[in-house]
């Protein structure tokens, strides 16, 4: 049995990191994409991490952005000021703590479903972003800033480093890799399966003895977990964090993302966030009222485009393979 | 706490409440009636702020500008039922809310198109402009008792209307089963515009009369939302009684808790909101 669910996704997966593995070579001294393009893998994973609660699980989030913002601040929180730490020491212990955070939201907010869930996690966010924005401590509106980038050392060995713009490149692009083989292959697994049947049908699954409380708690650390992380290279890129990060629109803005790629498919995120964020960098670049426009295309991609564009392509390249 | 000023809290807190409730009571009156979540129900608080700004700059009159932007409101509710709200009946919650956050986009585009990011405000209307002394140095505003006392008034009529009425006869009958009413020959579909135009129209009323006690800011209508949403949380969903005990409760605590908490004034709400679900999952009231 393959690995990809469909032909259209092993295409874009192959031709994907092809590409993505010559794009600092191509922009050789032109940073500004790299860096632009460092920030779209980035998104991605954030995304992907959404589309496998939202299009995998069925729990419909509009506050995945809170852990987005709380990956970042775990981090400027952690960190001793004035020292260079280590990089995969600290992925581990953001990812564990903000486990541990979803671990609890995740015990209040599972307790409800559908429309119910929607407004608490939305709530929830916003109680977070209020702590933030209100807290002298750390930092208010203006958040924290992080002086030295970790270094990146494993086993003796050291060939990143975080402050070369490639080298960022390249990290992000593993991380989402990473993510990627990770979501593929546990959604592969019993308990991936487990979590399609409570998808489709909780009610059956709760009849075969699955506690389906458990299997979504899982779900919902895993995601909350992946998408710290990417809030956490967010907050390397660019040095800081701030309570903007864990607003509602970033929320909205990634579900909108997760749907315009193809809600289910994984893969879909990344063409989500790269067709996404070109056409707000394109529309911001021509008019400053670019809400306008993208609320206008939201609702048509409502009205017209069900599947999404991952749907779009695997109608041209050619059916499911299952 | 002395005493005087524990009643100024008091009445804000009621009056904060109040206007809670009017907003509240048409999100969760078109979720109930129709099933639809509108997420851009806070825009239209926004719009109905920034509207009677305008039109009484420009008629010289707070009364008027509230006749015409409560109209104007209407008239955005059954244009946005009628030509986007419709496709979304047979479709997951998913769809609702990605198409009224592209609403929310379109609201907030308008907004600064319009009237800019600034913070705008709108003077009190002179007939009640006045105070009422209630000690030697505390004072209360007229504007502010006239606030609570029309949520009141509004929220006895739409006790009245939904239990008395033929149209509240429908909309109870459209909150227990939707395709029964449908069967028995009611028009649904101009039923769901008249819910839809009437939910936004309160939303936008609330946004109309706290006008001249807030400042117009970018945003605004978010804010109202999510608080909006603690309310209809606590309340249980779909319940207008729920929506108008929570209210007051929501509305009386943040208020306390901001002059008594004041380093985490703004999480209060929401930890009472966490707290409520641990043991009622469903809200004070199911409907």
């Amino acid at each position: 049995m393959s690995v990809f669910s469909s032909k259209a996704e092993k295409v874009f997966i192959f031709a994907f990191f092809f590409i993505a593995l010559g794009i600092p070579l191509f922009f050789n001294e032109n940073t500004f994409y790299v860096n632009k393009i460092s920030t779209m893998l980035i998104l991605s994973i954030f995304v992907m991490s959404l589309d496998y609660l939202v299009g995998r699980t069925g729990l419909i989030t509009l506050g995945h952005a809170m852990f987005y913002g709380l990956g970042g601040y775990l981090f400027a929180i952690m960190i001793p000021e004035y020292e260079v730490v280590n990089f995969w020491l600290y992925t581990f212990y953001v990812m564990v703590a903000s486990g541990v955070i979803a671990l609890i939201v995740g015990f209040i907010v599972l307790r409800t479903s559908g429309i119910y869930m929607i407004m608490i996690t939305l709530a929830l966010a916003q109680m977070t972003f209020y702590f933030f924005a209100d807290s002298t401590e750390y930092g208010g509106l203006d958040g924290l800033f992080i002086y030295l980038k970790p270094e990146t050392s494993m086993f003796g060995l050291n060939f990143l480093d975080l402050d070369n713009e490639n080298h960022f490149y390249y990290l992000c692009l593993l991380s989402l890799f990473n993510c990627y083989v990770f979501c593929k292959v546990s959604l592969h697994s019993r308990f991936g399966r487990v979590i399609d049947a409570i998808k489709e049908n909780p009610e059956r699954a709760t009849a075969l003895g699955y506690n389906i409380f458990h299997f979504r708690l899982v779900s919902y650390v895993l995601s909350s977990s992946l998408a710290a992380y990417a809030g956490y290279l967010f907050s390397l890129q660019y040095g800081f964090v701030n309570p903007t990060m864990m607003s509602w629109e970033v929320s909205a803005s990634a579900l909108v993302m997760a749907i315009l790629g193809g809600l289910g498919t994984i893969f879909g995120a990344i063409l989500g966030v790269f067709v996404y964020e070109s056409l707000h960098y394109g529309i911001e670049h021509m008019t400053q009222y670019w809400m306008f426009w993208m609320g206008s295309l939201i609702i048509l991609m409502v009205l017209l485009l069900k599947s999404g564009i991952a749907g779009l392509i695997e109608q041209l390249v050619g059916g499911k393979r299952k | 706490m002395e005493m005087s000023l524990f009643l100024v809290q008091l009445l804000n807190g009621i009056q904060y409440g109040l206007l809670l409730f009017l907003v509240a009571s048409g999100l969760t009156l078109v979720f109930g009636v129709m099933g639809i979540l509108n997420l851009a129900h806070g825009s239209m608080y926004m719009i109905g702020a920034y509207l009677v700004y305008y039109f009484a700059a420009m008629t010289d009159s707070f009364w008027l500008a509230v006749v015409i932007a409560s109209s104007i409101a209407m008239v955005i509710g059954v244009i946005i039922e009628r030509f986007l709200i419709v496709h979304l009946y047979k479709r997951d919650h998913l769809d609702q809310v990605l198409l009224t956050v592209g609403l929310i986009f379109i609201f907030n585009a308008a907004q600064s198109f319009i009237w800019g990011n600034d913070p705008l405000g709108v003077d009190v209307p002179e007939l009640l402009s006045s105070s009422i002394q209630i000690t030697d140095i505390v004072e209360y505003p007229v504007y502010r008792l006239f606030l609570s006392v029309l949520c009141v008034g509004i929220a006895v009529g739409m006790y009245y209307v939904i239990n008395n009425t033929k149209l509240g006869m429908m909309i109870r009958a459209g909150e227990s089963n939707r395709e029964m009413v449908e069967n028995l020959g009611v028009n649904i579909g101009t039923l769901f515009t008249v819910v839809f135009a009437v939910g936004v129209t309160l939303s936008a009323l609330a946004g109309i009369v706290s006008a001249p006690v807030v400042s117009l800011v970018p945003g605004m209508g978010e804010r109202v939302l999510i608080s909006c949403f603690v309310v209809v949380v606590i309340g249980g969903m779909g319940s207008i009684k729920g929506a108008f005990v929570a209210a007051l409760l929501v509305g009386i605590v943040d208020t306390f808790a901001s002059v008594l908490l004041p380093g985490m004034s703004s999480m209060t709400i929401y930890l009472l909101m966490a707290l409520i679900l641990i043991f009622k999952p469903q809200g004070l009231f199911k409907s």
